[in-house]
C-alpha cells in the first residue's frame, strides 16, 4: 500500500513530463461523419477528405488512428476532455473553441453561401430584406446573420435549424426566402439535385484547421503541420483536393492563420 | 442512383443498426429489472432508512430527462465506450420507472398471503421470494410491456454520446445524399414498429401464459 502511494507520488512529480513525451499506440480522431464533403460514413465506412488527409497523414508520421463518429454537439466538449485525442472534421478556428483546445495550423478555407429556390428572383441583396431565412443553429452562418443582420437592426427574421438539411427542405417547400451555409456544402446540396441554386457568397474567410486536447499532450501539433507540409509538396494533397471537391483551385498548405487570439 | 437505391444498398448497416438497437435494449432493460426489482422490494420491504433512500433515488432519476443523463454519464471522468455509457445512463433512468412498476404488483398481492406464509413458518425472505414475487411479476408484465416500448424509442437518444444506433445511421444516409429524409426517416419508422410490435408479441403470449388464475384478463384471441 506505502509502496502504491509512493509510486502514485512519483508519477504525479513526473506527470507533465511523461504525458508530453507520451505515445499512444492508435489515436482516437473523432469525426461528425454528417459533414460530406469533409467527413461521411457510407456503409459503414468512414469517408471524406478530412478522413483521407488524416490517414495520409498519419501513415507519414507514423502513428495509427482509428476513427470514431460524435455529433457536433458532443464532440468539442469531448476532445477539450481528451476523450478523443484529435478533430478532424471541417472544424472551424475560432477565438471561443481555441481557449479549450488547441488547433493545427489551417488547411482550408470556406465563405458563406446564399442559396435561394431554383426558381427565385431573388438575388444575394434582396434575400436578406424583409425575408425570412435560415441556418443551422450554432453554425458559422447562422452567427454571421445575427451578428451583421439581426443585431444591426436589419429587418429580418432568422430562423434556426437542426440540421442544413431540414433547413433546404423548407427553402424548397417556400417557407423560407434564403439558407446560409458553408460554401463546401452549399456546393453539395447543388450538386445532389435539390431546388436549390447559390446566388452569392458572402466572404467570411473561416479557416478549417485540425485539433487536439489543450496543450497538444501527445505533442500531434508539429506532426500535423509537418504532415500538411509534406503531403503539399509531394502532390498527394492536390489529388485529394481534385478527388473531393472536383474543380476547386488548390493553393499550398499549411494556410495562414487568420484568427487573432488573446 | 435515387434514394431507393442508396436505401438499398445501406440496408445492411441499417440491420446492423437495429441490432445495436437491440444490443441497448437488452442492457437498459435488463439492468433496469435487476435495480427495479431490488429496489422495489427494498422500497416495500426494507429496513427503515433504505425504503426513503430508495424513494429519494427514484424521484431524483425520474426527475432527470434521459438525455441529460446520457450527458451526464458521458461526461464522466472514465473513459467508458459509448455503448456502456447508454445502457449505464438510459438503464438507470428506466430502473426508476420499472422500480413503481415491480413495487405496485408486489402491493397488488393480498398482504393476507404473507401473513399466512408467515405462519405456516417462513422466514420473511422466503414469503417474498416464494409467495409474493412469483404472483407480483406475472402481474407486472402487462406495465412492463409499457415500459419496453417506451424504452425501444429512448434508445434512439443514445447517438448523442456516440452510439450507431438505427437513427445515426439515418442521419449518415441522409447527409451524403444531401437528401432523402423522408424516405430513410419513414423506413426508420418502419423499424422501430417491428421492433416495438415483435417484442409486445412475446411479451402478450406471455402474459397469456403466465395469468394468475381468478384474476380478470384481457382476452388475446386466443385461450391460455
Amino acid at each position: 500500500m506505502k509502496r502504491a502511494i509512493l509510486l502514485l507520488g512519483v508519477v504525479c512529480l513526473l506527470a507533465p513530463g511523461v504525458l508530453q513525451g507520451a505515445e499512444k499506440d492508435v489515436y482516437i480522431v473523432g469525426v461528425d461523419a454528417a459533414f460530406p464533403p469533409f467527413t461521411w460514413v457510407e456503409q459503414g465506412e468512414f469517408r471524406g477528405f478530412d478522413v483521407a488527409v488524416i490517414q495520409a497523414i498519419a501513415e507519414l508520421a507514423g502513428f495509427s488512428v482509428e476513427f470514431r463518429d460524435l455529433p457536433w454537439a458532443t464532440i468539442i466538449t469531448a476532445l477539450a476532455q481528451g476523450k478523443i485525442d484529435l478533430i478532424a472534421s471541417g472544424l472551424t478556428v475560432t477565438c471561443e473553441r481555441d481557449r479549450v483546445i488547441d488547433f493545427s495550423l489551417p488547411y482550408w478555407e470556406v465563405d458563406q453561401a446564399v442559396l435561394v429556390r431554383e426558381d427565385s428572383v431573388l438575388n444575394a441583396i434582396t434575400a436578406f430584406n424583409g425575408t425570412v431565412v435560415g441556418a443551422q443553429a450554432g453554425a458559422t452562418g447562422y452567427q454571421w446573420i445575427e451578428d451583421n443582420l439581426v443585431a444591426q437592426g436589419v429587418n429580418i427574421e432568422l430562423r434556426a435549424y437542426e440540421t442544413y438539411d431540414m433547413a433546404i427542405r423548407d427553402l424548397e417547400n417556400g417557407r423560407i426566402a434564403a439558407v446560409l451555409c458553408d460554401t463546401d456544402t452549399a456546393q453539395g446540396f447543388v450538386d445532389a439535385g435539390r431546388r436549390v441554386k447559390i446566388v452569392g457568397i458572402v466572404k467570411t474567410g473561416e479557416q478549417y484547421a485540425y485539433a487536439v486536447t489543450a496543450g497538444d499532450p501527445y505533442g500531434l501539433l508539429p506532426r500535423i503541420n509537418a504532415g500538411l507540409r509534406r503531403l503539399y509538396q509531394s502532390g498527394v494533397w492536390a489529388e485529394l483536393v481534385a478527388e473531393y471537391f472536383p474543380g476547386r483551385p488548390v493553393g499550398p498548405v499549411p494556410l495562414k492563420r487568420t484568427a487573432i487570439c488573446e | 442512383m435515387n434514394g431507393l437505391g442508396f436505401l438499398l444498398r445501406e440496408l445492411p448497416w441499417f440491420w446492423r443498426g437495429a441490432l445495436v438497437t437491440v444490443e441497448v435494449l437488452g442492457g437498459v432493460m435488463g439492468l433496469g429489472v435487476l435495480l427495479g426489482l431490488t429496489g422495489a422490494v427494498l422500497q416495500v420491504y426494507g429496513p427503515p432508512p433504505l425504503p426513503a433512500l430508495v424513494t429519494g433515488l427514484e424521484r431524483l432519476l425520474r426527475g432527470i430527462p434521459p438525455i441529460v443523463l446520457l450527458l451526464l454519464v458521458f461526461y464522466l471522468p472514465w473513459d467508458l465506450p459509448p455503448l456502456v455509457v447508454a445502457i449505464v445512463a438510459l438503464g438507470l433512468c428506466s430502473a426508476a420507472y420499472q422500480s413503481q412498476i415491480f413495487r405496485a404488483a408486489i402491493q397488488s398481492v393480498d398482504r393476507r398471503q404473507a401473513e399466512a406464509a408467515r405462519a405456516l413458518g417462513m422466514s420473511a425472505p422466503q414469503a417474498i421470494v416464494y409467495v409474493i414475487l412469483p404472483q407480483a411479476l406475472r402481474r407486472a408484465i402487462g406495465p412492463w410491456s409499457n415500459e419496453f416500448s417506451s424504452q425501444i424509442k429512448d434508445t434512439s437518444l443514445a447517438y448523442i454520446v456516440g452510439v450507431v444506433e438505427i437513427l445515426r445511421q439515418a442521419r449518415y444516409v441522409i447527409s451524403y445524399t444531401y437528401g432523402n429524409s423522408l424516405l430513410i426517416y419513414g423506413f426508420c419508422a418502419l423499424i422501430y414498429f417491428v421492433l416495438t410490435r415483435a417484442g409486445n408479441a412475446v411479451l402478450y403470449r406471455l402474459e397469456a401464459r403466465l395469468w394468475v388464475p381468478g384474476f380478470e384478463r384481457r382476452l388475446l384471441g386466443r385461450r391460455a
